[in-house]
């Protein structure tokens, strides 16, 4: 294996946040061939011959690898220049398309992303009702193939909207969207259709939209339903029941608040809308969408953090801060490290091997020299994605280094 | 004398009435008889009503009116019973017979260049040769529909394009044009929309208003110019139609004061057509002493029924919906002189009942009549017309069956010039009651008359059965259907009624046999009208506070300058002094007064201390506010004048809008000033607004008046138009190697005009006559202010080939870059910059947006910082714009920047790009007390706002967001009651739509709507 941890290692000193909500102060790491293997506080049964790298980062902070939902990252290298945007395919209902084969391992944003303790993402496709197939990746590898947390983990559906946008002299009127139950109709029949094929003992033409429908079926394929009004939300909540989805998830969901007793109810866990956003409404507080991370943790919704909006891929090296701004504005600050560490992983499926700090996972791990929510305080000492150190460079540190020696000064 | 001589006159015009150049095919017709109106109740003027008189009117003009006057012989004489005559109706700003406004389709292509064929303008949207008077043509069809709800006169416009040219007075009646045309030119007109124009420019609202200026600018030079160059008769008929009264459509109130602004730059005023919301500032404007034209398009209440549709209505559209009734009433209570117009409405039909609706929400009847009649003629200097019924005035008037405030009021006839045309049939005969009905002698039915009287309902009962009967009268004449009980025929009845009173009808019936036979009808009964209890019965209007702004989190009053003392805070001084513990800061009125720890205001005031609030602040961090120097936060109608590649004529100065939410919410992020920068669609952009986010008060009030002039300038990828699309490829420059000449020329061109100037002006005022002054052109005048040091400018650039390039113009042609703003390559080329004097506002981590910021570095700032750039941080974004603080962070994080030197990325340094830091970016003794007290630690994430402090005014406070939050939440719900009121009494609603501001990007380009980040 090419991404193989060599050397069994123990980071020793650092406050763990394991990422359930608990935090071990002076604790000790322990990691062999990709996996963690211990995780405990420092006391004198700490036996640190059994590991061949003992790295000492006392007073430091150790995290498990965020995980950024959502997000374009490795399909798209620069948002103005069409030859590099590989996100959004042709086609209304593309459920077959994959992030997983155009996925960049060398994006040069990905070390940018890393170096802030962001280690694992959802490639994800956009645009039109059924975008595409997700894959989720791991900051580090040769190639797809190599990165590939886990395959097509889910297809992404942008529900209807219930109103249409008009652009006016500088005001955006949103007006009723007519075709509102037509869309979702379309939506019902696609499903319907792809179900009657899949039952199928015999087929006469294969049909790749159905195909990548299968999974679905089987509970092995979420599907990630995108809506952010009251009335998308409840109307793609009906949706869910009605066709039996068996892996739902909403994304963005600014609306939560107002049908959280059904989220909690059908156990439908949400991807909120990025926390560093204007709010959706004038007459809304205007630090709702800062609040929100606390408001649903109040009402028992299950919810992680993402950074889907403008400038998304190269703003993932900003995720670990939104979780900040919610712990800043009500939330609990280890129940927010749980929205982009363990509940992001239990909401794309991957809490078996990522997540949490958690002997028998992987060892995607990283240490800060302080808080790593706070901006602050977020300065990477060390990161490991399968047990395996990575490079904190990139290309922005390279110029740097390169610029500051011009002047004859030192890089930080 | 003077009598006498009015008299001549009058013959004489009586003796011309006559005459006329059209052949007549047949005899003439000439009529000299008098019409007389007897038993009217009059309204000669608001102010006059004489009941029971008589209205005498002659050859198309009012002879006389009174109580027992006179009546010639040779007179036509109509009892009106009662009813009532006002005169007729003269809307302002109509369109009426205009030809239709050819729309030519969007396009994406650039159009540089006027399409408009001929010797005018070189901007297609400067119309100013329009003529109302030669396009003028009757419209029999729309003419009714003023007919019929009043209105017998219109002044009426081509209503395109910023200049329109001029108005004409017209009246709706029959006849010809050359009739109806009343008045040639009665103002000229103007608005702030480009109307059919495909023309780039302007592209938006900054731009409308620089080419409003400008070319009032062209037509004064163009007097005096020598015309070998041009001839441009649009010019012409600028200056030829200067001396007429003015008017502009506005669109919302603040654009009242923008207009406001232009017409006392070039000393006349302006007419103001609103849109209904003036209320909002009544008292500013009677101030200005500003006269309006107002529609009385109220907005229909939203179906609210659906709460998950509701909240997507914000407070500001339903208070303005409750609110809009009231407009007038506001206007007249604040001594404002106004007048209707019917423009703006879905259906003419509607103008009356909301025109009542007005009167009704408190505006005096007599002034909602004259704002209808004699307002309009004295506000647009009227000819002939006054808007009264007097003796030598033509004869426009309409008779109402009921005063014409009231409901149930029907307008019978409208007269224009002495011309009839009925609407309703006054001597309509009430037939309404019970009969008894005959037929041959034999046939005894009972006869039901009801319904309204020009619309009956009859049913006839003969033995146990009732059938609907069919009823017509025409006249006096019957016509009356019915199945007769005998037989499944239909018995057909003709007849008439004998007197006015309808006792009796008579008439033959024909059988189903085709027998002829007698019938007649005897009333037993008169009709008693059993008032429906009417469902829709509208609710009486009540009203709503404004505030200010009157949207969420406004409030009914602003708050208040108030001396305060902030105890025990963490100072963070960005002075020499750097942070200072449990310390105390003294303000007042407005100013830093005192720092220092425990101070005692006993000692500080030994005589007699003014009232100071003490603001406990122990735990917590006092910093200068936040300074954003890269805003594009509160503008109206574009954020880029994308239409030339030299913009330096507008400013955001003139379109900030102060109702922008953002403003509140950078408030509860720290920031108290933001520049307000032009767009980065151009190399040359326009000039910025400098403001301190005052909530709730104007664009002026915002606006810091001792600052100096900002212009934006713009290099790469926007001004290239690279990101725009395929078909934006003909505006110079579209390579950096052409930003660099654009440059050159425009500034060898600014210099050449100075030059020019200063020759102009050394001569003495007898040279002055004899020769011509220089164009003014305000483009070049804002390139003149840069080389003279008094406007100064911030640059949109990213890579260090252009950074360079610019910084050997600027050193070449003698003027300076202030500040480089985005600058995202500072890092290579900081040496370079500090050498030049130039100050670096970057971004802490923004790139991989655009092909241009690939070699963006987070590490940027903390570069030029070290290297001895002043550096500092900036939004271009109102969700980061709240958030300044944590990117203050990021200086520390990349890169290393001290604490005390991050927070000065955001604060003084700032200041001192906007050279401003003589009052704001500090906490010094003497300077503005524009003040944030935070929670925490002010660069860390967990540090919240706890209050936002402009010139010593609260602006933001967290105890008292939750208030307006929880006062937002009743005063909506209090609206969605009154909506849902509304619905049930019958009102019309429609669908809830959520609206919102464009939020402004550096390449938001206004016209084609493209957004690029």
């Amino acid at each position: 294996m090419l991404n193989a941890q060599e050397k069994s290692t123990l980071i020793i000193g650092t406050t763990a946040h394991i990422g359930n909500g608990e935090v071990i102060r002076d604790a000790a790491i322990g990691f062999r061939n990709g996996k963690i293997d211990l995780v405990t506080a420092i006391d004198y049964r700490l036996d640190t011959t059994k590991y061949e790298v003992i790295i000492r980062l006392n007073g430091q902070h150790s995290y498990p690898g965020f995980i950024s939902p959502n997000n374009v990252l490795g399909l798209v290298e620069i948002d103005a220049v069409r030859a590099t945007r590989d996100a959004n395919e042709v086609g209304n209902i593309t459920p077959q398309v994959r992030s997983l084969v155009a996925y960049n391992t060398d994006s040069k944003i990905i070390p940018t992303v890393r170096s802030n303790g962001v280690l694992i993402v959802q490639s994800t496709p956009q645009g039109g009702r059924i975008s595409g197939t997700s894959s989720i990746f791991n900051l580090d590898g040769w190639n797809w193939e190599d990165a590939v947390l886990k395959m097509d983990d889910a297809i992404h559906i942008n529900w209807p909207s219930v109103y249409n946008r008009k652009w006016e002299n500088g005001t955006i009127t949103y007006k009723e969207n007519k075709e509102f139950e037509n869309q979702v109709n379309e939506l019902v029949t696609f499903f319907k259709n792809a179900e009657a094929y899949t039952k199928s003992d015999f087929i006469l033409e294969t049909n790749l939209r159905f195909e990548a429908m299968r999974p679905v079926f089987t509970g092995d394929k979420k599907v990630f339903i995108h809506a952010n009004n009251a009335k998308e939300l409840s109307s793609a909540i009906y949706f869910i029941r009605e066709q039996k989805v068996k892996s739902p998830v909403l994304v963005g969901a600014y609306d939560a608040l107002l049908v959280a007793d059904l989220l909690v109810d059908y156990k439908i866990p949400v991807v909120l809308r990025r926390v560093h956003e204007l709010p959706l409404r004038e007459d809304d507080a205007v630090d709702l969408p800062y609040q929100l991370p606390a408001l649903l943790a109040e009402k028992g919704v299950k919810f992680c953090l993402q950074n889907d909006g403008s400038m998304q891929a190269m703003g993932t090296r900003n995720l670990p801060f939104y979780a900040g701004t919610a712990a800043a504005h009500g939330l609990d600050r280890e129940e927010a490290l749980k929205s982009i560490s363990l509940h992001a992983a239990q909401i794309l499926g991957i809490d078996q091997q990522v997540g949490s700090l958690e002997p028998g996972k992987r060892a995607t791990l990283f240490v800060s020299e302080g808080d790593a929510l706070d901006m602050r305080t977020n300065q990477l000492s060390a990161a490991f994605v399968s047990g395996k150190m990575i490079d904190l460079g990139s290309h922005q540190r390279d110029l740097y280094e390169r610029y500051m020696k011009k002047y004859g000064l030192e890089p930080n | 004398m003077r009598f006498i001589s009015l008299f001549i006159l009058l013959l004489v015009a009586e003796v011309f009435q006559a005459q006329g150049t059209f052949p007549v095919n047949g005899n003439r017709n000439p009529n000299n008889n008098s019409i007389v109106f007897k038993n009217a109740t009059i309204t000669k003027s608001p102010d006059e009503v004489i009941n029971n008189g008589t209205l005498i009117i002659k050859n198309g003009r009012v002879e006389s009116v009174g109580v027992n006057i006179p009546i010639p012989l040779s007179s036509v004489v109509y009892d009106l019973n009662g009813a009532y005559i006002y005169h007729s109706f003269i809307d302002p700003f109509s369109s009426y017979g205009m030809p239709e406004v050819p729309k030519s389709p969007w396009s994406s292509n650039p159009q540089i260049a006027s399409k408009k064929e001929g010797a005018y303008n070189w901007n297609e949207a400067v119309k100013a040769e329009l003529n109302a008077a030669e396009l003028f043509s009757r419209n029999q069809k729309v003419a009714e529909t003023f007919l019929k709800n009043g209105f017998g006169l219109g002044i009426v416009h081509q209503k395109d394009g910023i200049f329109r040219g001029t108005a004409a007075l017209v009246s709706f009646d029959g006849g010809s044009d050359n009739e109806a045309l009343k008045q040639r030119e009665v103002y000229t007109a103007y608005s702030f929309d480009k109307g059919s124009s495909r023309q780039d420019y302007p592209s938006s609202l900054m731009g409308i208003i620089a080419l409003m200026r400008q070319t009032h600018y062209d037509a004064e030079w163009y007097k005096t110019a020598n015309r070998n160059k041009e001839v441009n008769l649009t010019l012409e008929r600028v200056n030829q139609t200067s001396a007429l009264p003015k008017l502009i459509d506005v669109g919302d109130y603040l654009s009242i004061y923008r207009a406001d602004k232009i017409a006392r730059e070039f000393g006349f005023q302006f007419i103001m057509k609103g849109n209904g919301d003036e209320y909002l500032r009544a008292a500013d404007f009677a101030k200005k002493e500003i006269q309006m034209v107002i529609p009385l398009n109220f907005p229909n209440a939203y179906d609210v029924t659906d709460p998950y549709d509701a909240i997507n209505v914000s407070l500001s559209e339903m208070k303005h919906w409750e609110m809009a009734p009231f407009n007038a009433a506001i206007l007249d209570q604040n001594g404002i002189s106004f007048t209707f117009t019917a423009d703006g409405l879905e259906k003419p039909d509607q103008f009356l009942p909301n025109w009542r609706k007005a009167i009704e929400a408190g505006l005096p009847k007599e002034k909602a009549l004259a704002a209808l009649t004699t307002n309009v003629a004295k506000l647009f200097l009227l000819n002939d017309i006054d808007g009264t019924i007097q003796k030598g005035k033509p004869a426009n008037f309409f008779i109402s069956s009921a005063p014409i405030y009231d409901k149930e009021a029907v307008i019978y006839e409208q007269w224009v010039n002495g011309n009839q045309r009925v609407f309703k049939n006054r001597s309509i005969i009430d037939v309404r009651g019970e009969y008894n009905l005959n037929v041959n002698g034999n046939q005894q039915f009972e006869l039901s008359v009801k319904g309204a009287v020009d619309k009956l309902e009859a049913s006839v009962k003969g033995g146990d059965s009732t059938t609907k009967a069919t009823l017509e009268l025409k006249g006096n004449q019957i016509t009356l259907s019915f199945k007769s009980k005998s037989s499944k025929d239909i018995l057909r009845l003709s007849g008439h009624i004998s007197e006015a009173k309808s006792r009796i009808w008579t008439g033959n019936a024909q059988l189903s046999n085709g027998e002829w036979v007698k019938w007649g009808a005897i009333k037993k009964a008169d009709f008693v009208d059993k008032k429906k209890k009417d469902s829709t019965q509208a609710l009486p209007l009540t009203k709503g506070s404004i505030w200010f702004p009157n949207m969420a989190f406004g409030d009914t009053a602003i708050p208040q300058q108030r001396s305060m003392i902030i105890r025990n805070a963490t100072v963070w001084t960005n002075e020499d002094k750097g942070i200072l513990k449990e310390t105390d800061v003294l303000v007042v009125d407005g100013k830093i007064v005192h720092v220092g720890p425990k101070l005692d205001l006993s000692i500080i005031y030994p005589r007699r201390m003014p009232e100071i609030i003490e603001v406990e602040a122990k735990g917590m961090h006092l910093t200068p506010g936040i300074i954003d120097e890269h805003s594009h936060i509160a503008i109206s109608r574009g954020v880029n004048e994308s239409g030339q590649a030299n913009s330096a004529e507008v400013s955001i100065g003139n379109v900030v809008n102060s109702n922008d939410i953002n403003i509140y919410r950078q408030l509860s992020g720290g920031v108290t000033t933001s520049q307000l920068l032009h767009g980065s669609a151009n190399p040359i952009g326009g000039q910025s607004a400098l403001i301190k986010l005052k909530w709730g008060t104007t664009p002026d009030e915002m606006n810091i008046d001792s600052a100096k002039g900002h212009i934006k300038f713009a290099l790469g990828e926007n001004v290239k138009q690279s990101n725009w699309g395929d078909s934006k490829t003909e505006r110079f420059p579209q390579t950096r190697m052409g930003v660099e000449q654009k440059f050159y020329d425009d500034f060898f061109r600014a210099k050449e005009y100075g030059d020019n100037w200063k020759l102009y002006n050394s001569k003495n005022s007898r040279d002055k006559k004899l020769a011509t002054a220089p164009r003014r052109d305000l483009e070049l005048d804002a390139l003149v202010e840069i080389l003279n040091e008094e406007r100064f400018i911030t640059c949109h650039s990213y890579v260090q080939s252009e950074i360079n390039m610019l910084m050997h113009v600027a050193d070449s042609m003698g003027f300076k870059i202030n500040t480089f703003t985005h600058i995202l390559e500072g890092y290579k080329v900081a040496d370079k910059m500090k050498e030049h004097g130039a100050y670096g506002s970057t971004f802490s981590d923004w790139w991989a947006y655009k092909f241009e910021v690939n070699d963006a570095i987070p590490y940027n700032g903390a570069i030029m910082h070290k290297v001895g750039v002043t550096t500092g941080f900036n939004s271009d974004d109102a969700e980061m714009g709240r958030r300044l603080n944590q990117e203050a962070a990021k200086a520390v994080k990349y890169g290393g920047v001290s604490e005390i030197e991050a927070l000065k990325f955001v604060t003084l340094n700032p200041a001192k790009m906007l050279q401003l830091d003589h009052r704001i970016g500090s906490i010094k003794e003497g300077k503005d007390a524009d003040l944030v007290l935070w929670t925490a630690h002010p660069l860390s994430i967990y540090a919240r706002v706890n209050k936002t402090i402009i010139e010593g005014t609260v602006y933001y406070d967290v105890e008292r967001d939750a208030l307006l939050r929880k006062q937002v939440g009743e005063e909506r719900e209090r609206l969605v009651q009154k909506m849902l009121a509304a619905k049930k009494g019958g009102a019309k609603t429609k669908r809830p739509e959520k609206r919102e501001k464009e939020l402004y990007e550096c390449d938001t380009t206004e016209d084609e709507g493209y957004e690029n980040n």
